[in-house]
C-alpha cells in the first residue's frame, strides 16, 4: 500500500468480514471516511455497526479484510498502537481518578511534562464546557457531565478519528438534544473525523455528513442526510430512516413520464423509473393529503386511526389492496373522524419506486 | 493487494491466540496444583493398587486392596454411618439455609449487613474450636446436662448428647451451615421482588410461592450446596473421633486410622477412591434428576 | 418506598441459626475467663490465669509462631499466583478456559482427608522430608480455589469498557492492569488474601498429615483436646477465634470501605449477589 498521506482517505476499510464461531457479523464491508468528515453507522441493533466500529478500534481483529487509517495498515495492531481514540455508550471513566486524571491519562501515557499535561487536560475540559470540574470524581457528576469527560478524555490526544458507540443513547431525552448540538459544536472546533454508531435515525439526520445504513452485516446505502431521506435505496432504508409508507405496486409503464403505476385498480402517476412490473412504492406520511372524497378517482380508504401532533393530526387509512393502513402526516385543518371514508392524493414527483422482488412479500 | 484473499484462516488462528494468551497468566497457579494436587491424587490412585507387605509396599498390581475394602463388615458399617452422617447434615444445612437466604434477600432491611457479616464471620471461626465448643455444650457434665439436672427437669445426664451420631450431625451443621446459607443467598440473588409480587398478585399463598415459585428456581443451587456438604461432611475424620459414639464413628476415621496406625497404605488409598466414586455417583444421579424435572438451567432475567 | 412483608417464620430460623451459631462460641469464650476451671454456671469469677498459662508454654507459642510463618507465606504467594489466575481466567475467551477453571477449582469439592493423605503418599515416593514447607505447599493448594471465589468475582464485576478505554487511550496490557484494573480491585484482593491466611491459619484435616515434628495452632488444639480436660483450651481457642474473626473483619470492612469510596453500593459485594 503506497497510499501518500495527502489522498488517502483517512480510513479506510476493505472487504472486512467479520465471523464470531458461526454467525456472520459482517460482510465484506468495504467503506472510506474522507478527512474531517463526520460519518454516522446507522442500523438496528445486532447489524454489525458496533462490531465495525470495534475493528477500527483494535479491539476487534476482521476475520478477513483490512483496515487502513491515513494509508497505514494498521489490520493487525493493537488498541493503545492506534491513533484512534473511542468514546463508549457508557462513559466507562475510571472510578479511581477524578476528572483530570481521566482526562489525564492519555497524555501520562504519552510522556508528557507536567505542566504540559494541565495546559492540554484544561484545554480539553474547556472544549466540553467542564472547566473547573477538574477535582470531581465520576460519581459526583451527572450522566450527561460524565459522558463530556468520556468526550474530553478521548479528544485530549488529538486522535485522527474519533469513534463514538452510541455515546448518548444512555441519558435522558433533553440532555440527548443539548449533546448533539454540543457534538455538532466540538466537530467543527476540533476540525477531526468523527465515526459515529447510532440506531438512532434522528439522531443520525441530524449530525452527520454523511450517513451509513446497515442491515445484516452488510451495508444497504450510504450518502447524505437528504439522500438517504428522500432517496432511500431500499424498502429497509425507507423504513428504518424516517417514517415510510411502503406499499408493494406494479408499474405498467415505467419509461413513460410521468410513469403510471397501479395498486388493484388504482392507477396514478409516479416519477420516470426504469422499472417495469412489480415495485415498491415509497411515500413519506408527510407528502400525503387527506381530502374529503370528491370521486375523481384517487385512493379512497377508511380512517382507521387518528391522533392529535400538536401542529396537525396523523392518521391510519385503510386502503382496499393495500396491505398496510396507510400513515398521513397533515398539518392543520379540520380532523376527519375515525371510520369516514377520506380520499389520498399526493404529488406524483414527492414518491419514489424501487424494484421489488415478486417472490418476497 | 493480492495478499487480501489468502489472510482469513491464518487471522482466524492468530485471533484465536490472541484470545488464549491471557491464559498464560494462569500457568503458575496451573502448575502448582498439576505437581500438588493432581500428580498426588494419581500417584495416590496407583497406591491402591498395589499389594501390601509388612511395613512395605509394592508390586505386583492388584484388586487386593479394593476387595478388601468392599467385603470388610466393618467398612460397610463405617460406610453406611458416613452416609447417613452426610444425608443428615447436607438436608439440615439446606433446609434451615433456605429460610435464611430467603430472609437475608427479600425481609432482610438495615440489619442485612451485619447478619451477612455474622454469618460470613462465623465461617472462619475455627474447625477444631467449633468441634471443642460442642463437646463442652453437650457433655455429660456439660452445660446442657448439669442445666437441666439443675433445674431438676433430669436426674442423670442424657447421655444420647455427646458421644453419638447427635452430637457429629450437630457440630457438622454448624460447620457448614454458613456456606449453605451464603451458596442459596447467592443463588436467591437474582430473583426479583416483582417476580415473588407477581406470584403474590396471581393468587399464590406463601406454600404455593415456596412450592411453584421458589423451590424450583433454588432446585439447582440448593443441589450443589447439598453436593458440597454431603461430601465434606461424610469424609470428615476429625468431628466423629471427638464427638461420635459407637454410631458415630464414620469411614474416614477409619481410613486415617488404617493409614497412621496399621499402615496399609494400599487400602487406605482404595477406600479413599471407592468413597470418591460414591460422591462422583451421587452428584451424577442428582444432575440426571434435575435435567429429568428440567430444574437444571433456570435463567433468570435481570 | 420499599414495601417489605413481615415474615415471622424465616425471621425466627434466622435468629434461632445465629443464637446457634454464636452461643457455643460466645461460651467457649466466657469461660476462656473464668477463675476456675469449671466449665458449669454459675461462672465463678473473672480471671486472666489461662491466658497467663498458655503464654508462659513454650509448645504454645512456638505453634503460634509457625501458624503465623504458613499463613504469611501462604497468603503472599497466593495473592501473586490467584490474581495472576483470575485475571487470565476472566480474560481469556477460547476453549481451554473451562478445563483450566475446573482444575483450580476442584479442590474446593476434594475432602481434605484424600488430599492430605494422597500428598503424604507423594512426599514420600520422592522423599520429601516433611516440614512447615510441606504444609505450606498443602495449604496453598487447599486455599488457591477459595482465593479465586472472590477474586474472579471481583474481575467479572470490573466493567470491561473500563479497560478496553485505558488500551484506548494508549496502554498496553501491563499498564492497563497496573493503572485501570489494580486500582479497582486492589481491596477486594488484599482482603481476599487476608482470608487465605485465616484459612491456613486454621487448617487442621490436611495439615495433620504433612506436617513433621513442628506444630501449627489447631494441631496444638488437637493434642491438647486428646489429652486431657484442659481449661487453659479455652483461652487457647479463643484466641485463635479472635485472630482469625479479626482477619475476617479486617478483610470485610475493607471490601466494603472499598466499595463505598468508588461510590458503589455498600452491599458486601464479595459475599453473594446480593442485588437489589
Amino acid at each position: 500500500m503506497t497510499g501518500s498521506q495527502g489522498s488517502a482517505p483517512r480510513v479506510r476499510l476493505v472487504d472486512v468480514v467479520k465471523r464470531f464461531s458461526d454467525v456472520t457479523a459482517l460482510e465484506a464491508v468495504t467503506l472510506d471516511v474522507a478527512d474531517g468528515e463526520f460519518v454516522t453507522l446507522l442500523g438496528p441493533s445486532g447489524c454489525g455497526k458496533t462490531t465495525l466500529l470495534r475493528i477500527v478500534a483494535g479491539f476487534e481483529r476482521p476475520s478477513e479484510g483490512r483496515v487502513l487509517l491515513g494509508g497505514d495498515d494498521v489490520t493487525a495492531a493493537p488498541p493503545h498502537r492506534r491513533p484512534v481514540n473511542m468514546v463508549f455508550q457508557r462513559p466507562a471513566l475510571f472510578p479511581h481518578l477524578d476528572v483530570a486524571a481521566n482526562v489525564a491519562f492519555g497524555p501520562r501515557i504519552d510522556g508528557l511534562s507536567k505542566a504540559e499535561i494541565d495546559r492540554v487536560v484544561g484545554e480539553a475540559l474547556a472544549l466540553v464546557q467542564l472547566d473547573g470540574f477538574q477535582h470531581r470524581r465520576s460519581h459526583e457528576l451527572s450522566g450527561g457531565q460524565m459522558q463530556r469527560v468520556a468526550l474530553a478524555r478521548a479528544i485530549v490526544n488529538r486522535p485522527q478519528v474519533l469513534l463514538l458507540d452510541e455515546p448518548l443513547s444512555a441519558l435522558d431525552l433533553k440532555i440527548r438534544l443539548e449533546m448533539e448540538s454540543e457534538l455538532r459544536r466540538l466537530h467543527r472546533e476540533i476540525g477531526g473525523t468523527f465515526i459515529y454508531v447510532t440506531h438512532d435515525q434522528r439522531e443520525a439526520l441530524a449530525l452527520s455528513d454523511r450517513i451509513v445504513v446497515f442491515n445484516h452485516g452488510r451495508i444497504e446505502q450510504i450518502g447524505s442526510p437528504n439522500d438517504v431521506y428522500r432517496r432511500p435505496a431500499s424498502p429497509f432504508v425507507a423504513r428504518f430512516v424516517g417514517d415510510a409508507n411502503v406499499i408493494p405496486v406494479e408499474v405498467s409503464e415505467g419509461g413513460a413520464e410521468p410513469a403510471e403505476v397501479a395498486v388493484g385498480a388504482h392507477r396514478f402517476p409516479a416519477p420516470s423509473v426504469d422499472i417495469s412490473g412489480p415495485a415498491w412504492l415509497v411515500l413519506r406520511p408527510e407528502v400525503v393529503r387527506v381530502r374529503p372524497p370528491s370521486g375523481d378517482g384517487s385512493l379512497r380508504g377508511v380512517v382507521q386511526d387518528l391522533s392529535f401532533r400538536g401542529t396537525g393530526h396523523s392518521y391510519r387509512v385503510t386502503v382496499e389492496d393495500v396491505p398496510e393502513p396507510l400513515k398521513a402526516e397533515v398539518s392543520g385543518g379540520e380532523a376527519f373522524a375515525i371510520g369516514a371514508t377520506v380520499e389520498l392524493t399526493w404529488e406524483p414527483e414527492a414518491c419514489r419506486l424501487l424494484p421489488r422482488d415478486p417472490g418476497a412479500d | 493487494m493480492a495478499s487480501l484473499a489468502e489472510a482469513p484462516t491464518r487471522t482466524t488462528e492468530r485471533a484465536e491466540r490472541r484470545r488464549a494468551k491471557p491464559l498464560i497468566a494462569t500457568l503458575p497457579a496451573v502448575a502448582w496444583l498439576l505437581a500438588f494436587f493432581a500428580a498426588p491424587l494419581l500417584v495416590f490412585l496407583v497406591y491402591s493398587f498395589l499389594t501390601n507387605e509388612l511395613y512395605a509396599v509394592g508390586l505386583p498390581f492388584t484388586l487386593e486392596a479394593y476387595a478388601d475394602a468392599l467385603t470388610s463388615s466393618l467398612n460397610r458399617t463405617l460406610a453406611r454411618n458416613s452416609l447417613v452422617v452426610g444425608l443428615l447434615t447436607a438436608s439440615t444445612t439446606v433446609i434451615v439455609g433456605l429460610p435464611i437466604a430467603y430472609w437475608l434477600r427479600f425481609v432482610a432491611r438495615r440489619s442485612r449487613l451485619a447478619v451477612l457479616f455474622l454469618i460470613t464471620a462465623s465461617m472462619f471461626a475455627s474447625y477444631l474450636v467449633r468441634i471443642y465448643a460442642w463437646r463442652t455444650v453437650l457433655g455429660s457434665r456439660g452445660l446442657i446436662n448439669s442445666a437441666l439436672e439443675r433445674t431438676g427437669l433430669i436426674d442423670e445426664p442424657l447421655g444420647f448428647l455427646l458421644y453419638s451420631r447427635f452430637a457429629v450431625v450437630v457440630a457438622l451443621v454448624h460447620i457448614f451451615l454458613p456456606y449453605v446459607v451464603l451458596v442459596l443467598f447467592a443463588g436467591m440473588g437474582p430473583v426479583s421482588e416483582g417476580l415473588l409480587e407477581s406470584a403474590r398478585d396471581l393468587g399464590a399463598n406463601a406454600s404455593l410461592l415456596w412450592r411453584r415459585v421458589l423451590l424450583p428456581i433454588m432446585a439447582a443451587p440448593a443441589f450443589s450446596a447439598f453436593v458440597f456438604v454431603f461430601i465434606l461432611s461424610s469424609a470428615d475424620y476429625v468431628t466423629p473421633q471427638f464427638l461420635g459414639g459407637k454410631d458415630g464413628v464414620t469411614l474416614g476415621v477409619q481410613i486415617q486410622q488404617n493409614f497412621i496406625a496399621v499402615g496399609n497404605w494400599p487400602l487406605a488409598a482404595a477406600t479413599s477412591f471407592l468413597m470418591l466414586l460414591a460422591f462422583v455417583a451421587v452428584y451424577a444421579i442428582g444432575s440426571f434428576a434435575l435435567r429429568r424435572l428440567r430444574l437444571h438451567d433456570i435463567r433468570l432475567e435481570s | 418506598m420499599e414495601h417489605r412483608q413481615r415474615a415471622p417464620i424465616p425471621t425466627s430460623i434466622t435468629i434461632a441459626a445465629l443464637l446457634f451459631l454464636f452461643v457455643p462460641l460466645g461460651l467457649v469464650v466466657l469461660f476462656s475467663f473464668n477463675s476456675t476451671g469449671s466449665l458449669t454456671f454459675p461462672f465463678a469469677g473473672f480471671s486472666m490465669r489461662w491466658y497467663r498459662q498458655i503464654a508462659e508454654s513454650p509448645e504454645f507459642r512456638s505453634a503460634v509462631t509457625n501458624s503465623a510463618f504458613v499463613g504469611l507465606v501462604v497468603a503472599l504467594v497466593t495473592l501473586v499466583l490467584g490474581t495472576l489466575a483470575a485475571y487470565g481466567l476472566t480474560r481469556a475467551s477460547t476453549r481451554w478456559r473451562t478445563p483450566i477453571a475446573v482444575l483450580l477449582f476442584l479442590p474446593l469439592t476434594l475432602p481434605g482427608l484424600f488430599l492430605g493423605l494422597s500428598l503424604l503418599v507423594l512426599f514420600a515416593r520422592v522423599e520429601v522430608t516433611l516440614s512447615l514447607a510441606t504444609v505450606a505447599i498443602a495449604h496453598l493448594v487447599y486455599v488457591t480455589p477459595y482465593y479465586l471465589l472472590i477474586a474472579v468475582a471481583a474481575l467479572q464485576r470490573l466493567d470491561p469498557a473500563l479497560e478496553e478505554a485505558g488500551a484506548d487511550l494508549g496502554g498496553n496490557g501491563w499498564l492497563v492492569f497496573r493503572r485501570v484494573t489494580l486500582p479497582q480491585v486492589w481491596p477486594v484482593l488484599v482482603s481476599a488474601s487476608c482470608l487465605a491466611f485465616a484459612l491456613s491459619f486454621d487448617e487442621f484435616i490436611i495439615t495433620f498429615f504433612v506436617i513433621g515434628p513442628d506444630s501449627t495452632l489447631p494441631l496444638f488444639i488437637f493434642s491438647t483436646l486428646r489429652r486431657t480436660v484442659d481449661p487453659s483450651v479455652n483461652a487457647i481457642s479463643s484466641l485463635l477465634l479472635m485472630i482469625t474473626l479479626a482477619l475476617f473483619a479486617f478483610a470485610f470492612l475493607l471490601t466494603v470501605r472499598g466499595a463505598r469510596s468508588r461510590g458503589l453500593s455498600i452491599e458486601p459485594e464479595a459475599l453473594g449477589s446480593g442485588s437489589r
